[in-house]
């Protein structure tokens, strides 16, 4: 997937935004990227559109690229233009033949596919005022863009950056605060397999490389997140040089899937015919590697992603993604027979205890739990284990104290039952027992070898050894 | 099994018996009263396995438990499913351990002993004869002579000793204890079950918890059920059992049950409800049935079964041999015990993901403390115990607001010590911790657990206070028997199948005395 980047970059702008908004990035590209910028519903010259809900914008935007007659293309969206532009690549991995070509996506401090963690003042201060007077207006349409920019921006680009507020339509400008940046694509949006660049600034206040990671990258397997340092919240004009260097940069690869490898002695012994056959295409199957980019069915991208960040914790094994695993185990309806009376169904108690953990995090650190350093990580999960996690529900929590102790015995259970079904783990422990049968064609078979010594210190000579005592 | 060539009733005929559940409470009572010549159909819930399934692996395996969720609370929630419910023609002993010790006599008169407890509406002498029975058709391997019982001899001698059995009688020896081997329902050689296959000597390969692939352990699709369908009884797997119709005198004139998505019906003059203490109870309550006592669902027991582990200098490949080839019945009654009852301990190995799953709930431990601690896997064995749980009010099965994709409301067990399995517990750890440290262990860690599902139908001899007679007759609808471990009024030290298959065979005697 490395190499030249396709020649059309479409261009999806904030809010409040518009073409103008990349005008100072066409002139740092110098040609040699052809972008093509487009006015959502509301904004710009598209201001008597209207259709402001993500779908509509999207319809719109797709509406644009046919008419451009691209061949192959990307889509950069900056900030309620990423979430459009999450919608699109949706879309475009659905098969929808007019965005055939799609074949990435640069998100700038993107508004991420579950609804967007705007501070609830902040929200109704902005609605507030875009309703009022002209002179309020033009203020506060001033403060609106110099508070997103870490350093002010050249006059002439601040004045254009208001001005296009200004014009915006109220109606498109309350829509995106009331509901587009509420409406929830997280499960829509799922799991996209195509190259992104996740650019965030090192000054955003709410959209920085945190709330990328936990809420973004998710749903990006192919996702690469770079923080640019000394921006905030509007790159493209902050700092054009520097989005025009990053544009020119091969996209990311694709990941490549991790293995948890058998040993070569192991899986010999898996191929011997000590070994019966449905146990070895089973071991085989589940030595098979995970997709990077599973697509979560029971738990959404956002939820696999703080449940990866738990497993990498409760049982390190790289190579091995216990949550796919566990997330299709969900997904399937299969059961161990019983669950604690306290805790709801198995995939909701999962949904909810990820949801507490992350609003633990929050609510203590202000980070998202992904973000959290592995001490910072294992503090929480000590605290659901010691049953000490606590979080008020007006902060996010779910499950009580209580409630997420019995979550993390059922966690610590699950991962370990996915890690020693896998063959690679049983020969790490020097498991022989697969070893005892064979196929036989009696139904009640005859002459498998079995063990013939059982007592201390006598391995037969074919038995596995663990990778401890080995060394 | 092969169900082949077995008779077959229409849906139209009214057949002696309708029996529900082909486990260790089903099967005896199928093959008996099919034996005796009366027309019987076995309706099982779960699927009928052939051994070819049965795979050396424990995930594989999931298919023989039990899964259909039940809610656990209480003090001590029970896991269920692989811990202690099976489903298939052979019900839970497909995965059952087959360890086959005999009810001590004491614990039949536990509240004439010590005031706790109830005391059994039957005599351990009523049992004998069918233990003996029960042992010598399932070709039970034991010691040639038995510390605790002089006069029990085993008909097969007994299966290969393991690596945690050797550490267990070393330390055993070392502090004076008794032990033997362990009596197990698996043959130790050859062995020809009567109207059945040739089942082959035991093989060492410590897989009994996952399906037995050579026959040698006496799961009842091996044993008792063809013996069974030689004699006409139909089996039908894949059969759930949702209710019943009554006639004008309340008794049951037909068993209703669901099958391939259709509801069924089958008219009999009599039925076995043989579903296991959370199912059997649950199909009453749902049905609203045989429950005038109230007892129905009540004194909930499983047994106390803490273990210890440790970690030894050994090689001790746990995963070799049968799990559990040495047992202790020296503490059924112990010395300075301030609990009523006992427990029996008995050697473990256990398989991987059953004692990973153990370390990580019962242990708590993960991230590289748990990667570190399984990799010692082959130097790791454990004991464990078998105590007594005595009836108590707050131990109970209700059914849960909460609904299966039948739309029959899960069953809710809330289960939790009360003082005397505390003081048991304490007493049995400080043993086990003794033991373990004579035996050179390391890293010694005890893990809390509940095994088993025992109670919710007492049996007694008054219709206010119990669900069955001491036959497991219902006192309300006299058409109406109950075998399995629900009718236990206590739970025993001793592991419960041995003694449920012989009160089913003790219920069907009485059946063909007196029932039709």
């Amino acid at each position: 997937m490395t190499g030249r980047p396709p020649d059309t970059l479409f261009c999806l702008h904030f809010l409040g935004g518009s073409t103008r908004s990349w005008e100072a990035l066409a002139r740092a590209l110098d040609g040699t990227l052809r972008l093509v910028p487009i006015d959502l519903p509301g904004f710009g010259a598209a201001r008597g559109d209207t259709g402001y809900g993500i779908d509509a914008m999207a319809d719109a935007v797709t509406e644009a690229i046919v008419a451009a007659a691209p061949g192959s293309f990307r889509i950069a969206g900056h900030s309620m233009g990423a979430k459009v532009a999450l919608a699109l690549a949706r879309r475009a991995e659905d098969g929808d033949d007019q965005l055939a070509g799609l074949s990435g996506l640069v998100l700038i401090s993107g508004s991420p596919p579950s609804p967007e963690p705007i501070p609830e003042d902040r929200r109704a201060k902005m609605l507030a005022w875009i309703d009022a007077d002209d002179e309020t207006r033009a203020k506060e349409a001033r403060a609106f863009v110099r508070a997103n920019v870490a350093a002010n921006l050249p006059a002439e680009a601040e004045d254009g950056a208001v001005e296009d507020v200004l014009r915006a339509a109220p109606e498109a400008w309350k829509a995106w605060l009331n509901s587009g940046s509420n409406e929830d694509h997280c499960r829509r949006v799922g799991t996209l397999r195509m190259p992104a660049l996740v650019l965030a600034g090192s000054e955003d206040a709410d959209l920085g490389a945190d709330a990328q990671a936990a809420l973004t990258l998710p749903h990006l397997p192919n996702g690469r997140l770079v923080t640019v340092e000394g921006v905030a919240h509007l790159l493209p004009m902050e700092k054009p040089e520097e989005l025009a260097r990053l544009l020119r940069e091969p996209m990311p690869a694709s990941a490549e899937p991790k293995t948890f490898p058998v040993p070569a002695d192991y899986a010999a012994l898996i191929a011997s015919d000590r070994v019966n056959s449905r146990l070895r295409a089973t071991l085989r199957q589940r030595a098979e590697p995970d997709d990077p980019a599973y697509a979560p069915k029971a738990l959404d991208a956002v939820e696999l992603a703080i449940l990866r960040a738990v497993f990498a914790r409760v049982l390190p094994v790289p190579g091995l993604d216990i949550a796919a695993r566990l997330d299709a185990r969900l997904a399937s309806g299969g059961g161990d027979g019983w669950r604690f009376v306290a805790l709801p169904p198995d995939a909701q108690a999962y949904q909810a205890a990820l949801r507490t953990l992350d609003a633990a995090a929050r609510a203590a650190h202000e980070r998202p739990f992904v973000a959290l350093d592995e001490a910072g990580q294992d503090a929480f999960l000590t605290l659901a284990q010691k049953g000490e996690l606590s979080v008020p529900e007006s902060l996010g929590g779910r499950l009580d104290a209580d409630r997420m102790r019995f979550w993390f015995e059922d966690v610590r259970a699950d991962a370990v039952r996915l890690y020693l079904a896998h063959p690679a783990a049983l020969a790490s422990i020097g498991f022989s027992g697969i070893g005892a049968g064979g196929d036989s064609p009696e139904p009640l078979a005859a002459g498998l070898p079995g063990f013939h010594s059982t007592g201390l210190d006598s391995p037969e000579s074919w038995e596995p050894r663990s990778s401890e005592s080995a060394r | 099994m092969n169900l082949d060539s077995m008779r077959t009733y229409a849906e139209g005929d009214t057949v002696d018996v309708v029996v529900i559940g082909t486990g260790a409470g089903g099967a005896p009572v199928i093959a008996k009263l099919a034996a005796s010549g009366l027309s019987v159909v076995a309706l099982e819930a779960g699927p009928n396995f052939r051994p070819e399934k049965f795979a050396f692996d424990e995930t594989l395996a999931d298919e023989i438990y039990w899964t259909d969720e039940r809610l656990s609370g209480g003090s001590t929630p029970e896991a269920f499913g692989a811990n202690n419910s099976g489903t298939g023609v052979g019900g839970s002993t497909l995965h059952w351990g087959a360890f086959v010790p005999r009810a001590d006599p004491r614990d039949l008169r536990l509240f004439t002993e010590s005031g706790e407890g109830v005391d059994w509406p039957l005599e351990h002498a009523d049992l004998v004869p069918y233990y003996e029975r029960v042992e010598g058709f399932l070709g039970v391997s034991g010691p040639p002579t038995y510390p605790w019982d002089a006069g029990r001899r085993y008909p097969l001698p007994p299966v290969q000793r393991n690596g945690p059995a050797d550490l267990m009688a070393g330390a055993c020896d070392s502090r004076g204890i008794r032990w033997a081997d362990a009596p197990a329902a698996l043959v130790s050689r050859e062995f020809q079950s009567e109207d059945g296959p040739l089942r082959h000597g035991c093989i060492n390969c410590g897989f009994c918890h996952q399906g037995c692939r050579n026959g040698a352990k006496a799961s009842m699709d091996v044993t008792y059920l063809p013996l069974a369908v030689a004699h006409g009884a139909e089996i039908r797997p894949e059969c759930f059992v949702t209710g019943f119709e009554r006639g004008a005198d309340g008794r049951i004139s037909a068993v209703i049950y669901s099958h391939a998505g259709r509801e069924t019906r089958q008219r009999c003059r009599a039925v076995f409800l043989c579903a296991g203490a959370v199912e059997t109870p649950r199909l009453l309550l749902h049905n609203d049935l045989a429950n005038g006592s109230g007892q129905v669902g009540r004194n909930y027991m499983g047994h106390v079964a803490t273990q210890v582990w440790g970690t030894f200098a050994n090689e001790v490949r746990m995963n070799r041999g049968y799990p559990s080839s040495l047992i202790t019945e020296d503490f059924i009654r112990a010395e300075g015990a301030d609990f009523a009852g006992g427990y029996l301990i008995q050697s473990l190995g256990v398989v991987p993901l059953t004692f990973g799953n153990a370390v990580a709930r019962g242990r708590g431990l993960w991230g590289k403390a748990l990667t570190d601690y399984l990799g010692r896997y082959n130097h790791l064995a454990g004991i464990g115990i078998n105590g007594e749980t005595l009836p108590c009010d707050a131990n109970v099965l209700t059914l849960s607001d909460e609904v299966d994709a039948r739309g029959m409301r899960k069953a809710q067990i809330d289960f939790g010590y009360s003082a005397n399995e505390e003081r048991l517990n304490a007493h049995a750890t400080k043993v086990m911790r003794d033991l373990w440290e004579a035996a050179g262990a390391e890293d010694i860690w005890v893990l809390e657990r509940v095994a088993h599902t025992i109670g919710t139908c007492r049996m007694g001899h008054d219709g206010d206070t119990a669900v069955v007679d001491p036959f497991g007759r219902s006192f309300e609808i006299d058409n109406l028997w109950i075998s399995d471990g629900s009718t236990f009024p206590s739970s025993l030290a001793a592991n419960p199948a041995l003694t449920i298959m012989a009160l089913g065979l003790r219920s069907a005697d009485r059946f063909l005395a007196t029932g039709r």
